[in-house]
């Protein structure tokens, strides 16, 4: 028998490492201990990959997909749903209509405010779910739960769990990558895309397009001069050589071949990671979709439309050339921390301020997402789903903003086996709450859907930590058949 | 059977005891049969749902009368006995015990019996349910197996001979010893989590001394460095970090004298009853003392939700949410780490696998009912607090005895005004000054009720006010303190740190041996130190576990002492090479026929760079170092990227980081560190492309390897020698001569940093053995 050295010298090293991979893969070679799930489907899935596009701050659902005229025609006058209402910050103040106008797109008829205009080409495409409800009406806790289903701190990441049950579909890239705001980190940071009790691979890398080192780490820092390609050939040739002599004297532990390829998976990485930043590649028309070069309005706000359009524009081509190169799981976000001045969704003093430019720049780049990865064939077996950490209510705070709302929002959904032009959970004539309080969606119930469509029972991924079995739906949670295809 | 039916199995053994049959009068011959044939198998398979408590399907096996159901016992005739259809299998199943295997085939022929001979039941006759669950059974001192005479010579104490008997059943045997090289820099990263030096090494492997292994644990063992490192693993249970998680991620200024008590508590060798008591309620104890309010720092080391705590006004269902799972914290993190139980499953029902019902949940929270996470004076120098301690004890005296005495009172306040200003510590506190809409309860405990499905719209009024206590499920525990009407709020953690450090308590004592033998060996006797309950695991040497819990409780409760037992063991020493024919029986190694090879910590890894590179900074305590640029703001900001790895404040060892919860350390968090929002009580271990980049590229890395380079030529003129010394440091061994080839190559064409950059990214640096 060959010994592994024999093996991996006979292979011709480096090159056929990468055939290797297959091998130690198959063998498990690469989980770590209590790792990866061995998971076999539990269905035949409709999609295979998801992305999560996350308003961070809590954006309006009232001013963008969920039309009530009686908003207008209350507008201004005294909010009274007939019951004691107990808000975040303030008391209720005055009804208030969307500063935006609606009107009926695409085939289905959606009515959509203007802030969103640029989606009402995709609507035929989109689920909505407008009765949403959050445990939370705080931003921290609220945000983990659509991050992870839970609302406190210590849960793995909803790309975690995808990534824990599917495993990767490349060596190259990571399985589940996230694009942070260039601005900064939403409640909870990098915490929303942790790994929590599931082994740290599964966590989410964190890949800033606009940063000096777009990923951690991947190579040695600028000020290292004493690292040239030359020496870094020589030096991963050398410790391949060494670790497998040392690997050769310790029969019968996996855990050193794994670390010994895992060196190989980075170099491949090295190669890969620069390349799907690169949208220079991309043709002018695809570029001008995605409004990555679109212009500044002028205005006196802390936010202007055309800064927002570039942002989020370039975070979602970037999420579909990974999504193409076959990472599981993205996950995209608009809004940072909050602070002064305002640069997320959180709009209790100025909707307008806040809302046209985050909505329009959010509006023009998921568009264009949707658009693209459509004529590519991506959408069929992708997974778009739109989310924030709850809604905001349809009175006033101060004049011109609007305090927090738990008790109503929406997410919608698009791509892999959703039926589009669909509209499912209606909330109440103002859009304060589910229509029906006991039929109100929860992210369990989204989450457990997007599993389905993956070919997960929901209730079947579980890891034992703490003594509970857990799930990424906790104990809640059912398929939304009315939205599937 | 597999792992989970084997539990479940064991958790219908919730069974039934004879009551004494005598008592009733002899039995005759059928009723004999039952006692002895058909009972035990009712009390291990059934009595779990079929109690005249739990009644599953309206029906208890408890006593003939409802037992011997009309719908289900035909007295003489089994085959028209529902009972007896139930329990028979067929295609492998049957319809009862639900959820579980089948009774085997004698079984159901006994039970089958029984009925076809008329069931009979003595009259009178009624079974009492017990506990027969593993953890909770009382601790009681297991005879030292005796081990056959050959292997005599492999029993260094105690635990060799439970090892070897479980070894001998399954016919394995131990390795042989490691060889000095490899045992001191596994002792040395076990006891201290630093490499050992040359000289060490050297020293350690010439020495002549029979004692020189002992010398060596007991050297490791008076190292201060050994309470940063056991530090370390009580900080991941605990879940300590110094900022406060959720949205806007505050500093906690002042967390880290509890993690300073933590290292000093190891290096002093604290009794371990002590250690609980200051933890929950140093306050009451040992007053006077420094270590009495800091060790209340566990209490606050968890997650708090400011905004919610800080901005939402108190009444509001949302604040009373926010509370709510405040003290939840509080209780799951005092419950899973000193009594590996999971109560905070019987939030929002009772315990589904355990006997733990809301109510025993909910007198947990009002143990904390009064507390908030805060900061609260206390007075770092000893004796300034003994001193302040007494002053106020006096004028409390004299208070309390009225005018007469003003001269002496004032006095004895001046006195008290001249003691140097206390110090803060973040810990349990019912005094603080407010910030925004948080605000201190004054001692007054907030009402605590048991909450319906968890939900604060629902608190069970017909309950009512809950009253402190902890877990009815063990025997010999008092699980109602029964305080006074009137009494301060700190008796209630007083007296559940008194349930919990009682001898009787066995779940204590299993809890921390265990922890610390999984930290010696890399997996514990019971491989899930949290949890001792149906969805744990159960111990591998049940024996040896009680051995060392009586042993550790009953001698002072030192972990110096058991560590040193542990280390000392043939066991310990044992090398760690691969045994095929072993590896088909026992695969994982849960028999111990080897040591385990261990990966090291994060800690380990960065503090031993720091350490060969020559920039380690052993100053101990105070503030922890930022490994991050800092800027304060509405929500505070962590810039990993702004790190400078050459600022000589960062130099120290990982213990002293400054853990932020929201923005984790890029660099320890993809070498597995613990994430500070779980109690970890065991670390999970991955390999990753990630992982190898950092150590790679990350500046830290990357900087010490200039550091160690310069270090090495500062050492030697020759490259050659510079070499053999950058092996011998990191590894505790001279590079073979291929080895030395490889690097020099290296090191010849592309200079000495990349040699050692090469150095940190081998396997044998990062794995012990």
């Amino acid at each position: 028998m060959m010994t592994r050295r024999e093996m991996l010298w006979g292979l011709g090293g480096g090159l056929g490492g990468i055939a290797l991979a297959g091998i130690l893969m198959d063998e498990g070679l690469l989980a770590a201990e209590g790792g990866a799930a061995p998971l076999r489907l539990h269905h035949k899935p409709k999609a295979k990959r998801v992305i999560q596009l996350v308003m961070s701050g809590a954006a309006s659902q009232c001013d963008t997909f969920d039309y009530k005229p009686r908003l207008i025609k209350d507008h201004g006058k005294k909010w009274d749903p007939g019951e004691q209402v107990e808000l975040f910050q303030s008391s209720p103040g005055k009804t208030l209509k969307s500063p935006w106008d609606w009107k009926q797109r695409g085939a289905c008829g959606k009515w959509m405010n203007d802030c969103v205009a640029p989606l009402g080409d995709c609507v035929d495409d989109m689920a909505f779910i407008h009765n949403m409800v959050s445990k939370s009406n705080v931003h921290g806790p609220a945000t983990f739960m659509q991050a992870t289903g839970f609302i406190l701190p210590g849960f793995p990441s909803v790309g975690a769990w995808v990534s824990y049950g599917l495993g990767r579909m490349t060596d190259n890239l990571p399985t589940f990558v996230v694009l942070p705001d260039p601005r900064g980190f939403a409640p909870n940071g990098p915490k929303n895309w942790g790994a929590a009790f599931l082994p740290a691979e599964h966590q989410g890398t964190m890949i800033r397009p606009s940063a000096a080192n777009p990923i951690n780490d991947l190579f040695p820092p600028n000020q290292a001069k004493y690292i040239n390609p030359q020496s870094e050939k020589d030096v991963l040739a050398a410790l391949e050589r060494l670790n497998l002599e040392h690997a050769e004297t310790r029969e019968g532990d996996t855990r050193l071949d794994a670390r010994i390829r895992s060196y190989e998976l980075a170099a491949q990485m090295q190669l890969s990671a620069p390349e799907v930043l690169d949208i220079s590649q991309e043709p002018d028309h695809v570029l001008e979709m995605y409004g990555v070069d679109a212009k500044d309005t002028k205005t006196q706000d802390p936010m202007n439309e055309g800064e927002e359009t570039r942002f989020f524009g370039k975070n979602c081509l970037i999420a579909r050339r990974l999504l193409e190169r076959g990472v599981r799981f993205v996950q995209v976000w608009s809004g940072a921390d909050n602070g002064h001045p305002r640069r997320n969704w959180d709009s209790h003093e100025d909707l307008k301020r806040d809302h046209w430019p985050l909505g329009r720049g959010m509006a023009r780049g998921s568009a264009a997402l949707l658009k693209d990865l459509k004529q590519r064939g991506l959408l069929e077996d992708t997974i778009v789903l739109w989310t924030t950490e709850f809604g905001r209510m349809p009175c006033s705070q101060g004049s011109k903003g609007r305090d927090h709302n738990p008790f109503g929002f929406t997410n919608w959904l698009a791509g892999g086996g959703i039926k589009g032009g669909t509209t499912y959970g209606p909330s109440d004539e103002w859009s304060w709450k589910p229509a029906e309080p006991d039929k109100a969606t929860y992210c369990y119930d989204v989450h457990a859907t997007i599993l389905h469509l993956l070919g997960i029972d929901h209730t079947k991924l579980t890891v034992r930590n703490g003594g509970i079995d857990r799930r990424l739906t906790d104990v809640h949670g059912h398929v939304i058949k009315d939205i599937l295809s | 059977m597999s792992e989970r039916a084997m539990q479940l199995f064991l958790v219908v053994a919730l069974c039934l005891v004879a009551t004494d049959a005598s008592a009733q009068g002899k039995p005759n011959a059928e009723e004999a049969f039952f006692l002895k044939h058909v009972a035990p198998i009712f009390e291990q398979r059934c009595m779990s749902c079929h109690s005249d408590k739990t009644k599953k399907g309206d029906y208890s096996l408890q006593a003939s009368a409802t037992a011997l159901d009309k719908e289900l016992v035909e007295p003489g005739d089994a085959s028209n006995s529902l009972l007896v259809e139930m329990i028979s299998v067929i295609d492998g199943k049957a319809e009862m015990p639900q959820g579980s295997d089948p009774l085997t085939e004698k079984e159901q022929q006994l039970i089958r019996q029984w009925v076809e001979t008329g069931a009979h039941w003595p009259e009178g006759f009624e079974l009492a349910v017990k506990d027969t669950w593993w953890s909770r059974q009382p601790l009681k001192r297991p005879a030292v197996p005796e081990v056959p005479l050959d292997q005599q010579r492999l029993v260094r104490n105690p635990i060799d001979a439970f090892v070897l008997a479980k070894l001998n059943e399954q016919g394995m045997a131990l390795s042989p010893q490691a060889d000095r090289r490899i045992l001191i820099r596994r002792v040395h990263y076990d006891l201290i989590g630093l490499p050992p030096s040359p000289e060490e090494v050297d020293q350690f492997v010439n020495d002549d001394d029979p004692k020189a292994y002992e010398k060596l644990v007991d050297r490791l063992l008076a190292s201060p460095r050994y309470g940063e490192h056991w530090a370390r693993h009580w900080l991941d249970v605990v879940h300590y970090a110094d900022t406060m998680g959720f949205d806007k991620d505050k500093v906690r200024r002042n967390a880290w004298p509890y993690r300073d008590y933590v290292i000093r508590s190891f290096n002093q060798d604290k009794p371990y009853r002590r250690f609980v008591r200051e933890q929950l309620a140093g306050d009451v104890f040992y007053p006077g003392t420094t270590d009495g309010i800091v060790g209340l720092g566990f209490i606050a080391a968890g997650p708090f939700d400011f905004v919610g705590q800080t901005e939402i006004e108190d009444g509001k269902i949302e604040k009373k949410r926010v509370q709510n799972l405040d003290r939840d914290d509080m209780v799951s993190s005092t419950m899973t780490t000193f009594v590996s139980t999971t109560a905070d499953c019987a939030r929002c029902h009772d315990h589904k696998f355990d006997p733990i019902s809301q109510e025993d949940y909910y007198r947990l929270q009002a143990v904390f009912a009064a507390v908030d996470r805060a900061e609260r004076p206390v007075d770092f120098n000893p004796k300034i607090a003994e001193k302040r301690y007494a002053l106020q004890q006096k004028l409390d005296g004299l208070a309390q005895l009225g005018e007469a005495n003003k001269a002496e009172v004032a006095g004895l306040k001046k006195e008290l005004a001249s003691l140097p200003k206390p110090g803060l510590v973040y810990a349990a506190a019912t005094e603080f000054k407010k910030v925004a809409r948080f605000r201190q309860t004054g001692g007054q405990p907030r009402p605590i009720f048991v909450l319906k499905r968890g939900s604060e719209r629902a608190p069970d009024m017909q309950i009512g006010a809950v009253r402190p206590g902890a877990l009815s499920a063990l025997e010999h525990l008092q699980s109602h303190f029964h305080l006074p009407e009137q009494h301060d709020e700190s008796q209630r953690r007083a007296a559940l740190a008194d349930w919990i450090v009682d001898d009787q308590n066995p779940l204590t004592w299993r809890s921390i041996v265990n922890r610390t033998w999984q930290y010696h060996f890399g997996r514990g006797i019971v491989d899930s130190p949290n949890d001792f309950g149906l969805m744990g695991r159960k111990p591998t040497h049940p024996e040896l576990l009680d051995w060392l819990a009586v042993e550790f409780r009953d001698s002072g409760q030192r972990m110096k002492r058991l560590h040193r037992m542990i280390c000392l063991s043939t066991t310990y020493r044992q090398a760690s090479s691969h045994n095929s024919k072993y590896a088909q029986i026992d695969a994982e190694n849960r028999f111990l026929w080897r040591m385990n090879r261990r990966r090291l910590t994060a800690e380990s890894i960065r503090d031993s760079i720091l350490l060969i590179s020559g920039k380690m900074n052993e100053r101990m305590g105070g503030p922890g170092y930022k490994a991050f640029g800092f800027k304060d703001d509405h929500s505070p900001h962590y810039k990993y990227h702004e790190y400078n790895p050459d600022d000589p404040k960062t130099h120290r060892r990982s213990i002293y980081r400054m853990a932020v919860r929201s923005v984790p350390d890029p660099l320890m968090t993809t070498l597995d560190c613990a994430d500070p929002s779980i109690n970890v009580a065991k670390r999970t271990e991955t390999t990753t492309a990630l992982q190898a980049l950092a150590l790679l590229n990350n500046k830290f890395t990357v900087r010490m390897a200039e550091h160690y380079a310069a270090r090495l030529q500062a050492m030697h003129d020759k490259p050659a020698d510079q070499i053999r010394s950058a092996f011998r440091l990191a590894i505790g061994r001279n590079p073979t001569p291929q080895e030395h080839e490889t690097v020099m190559a290296i090191a010849d064409e592309h200079g000495m940093a990349n040699a050692c950059r090469l150095i940190f990214n081998l396997n044998e640096f990062v794995f012990i053995d």
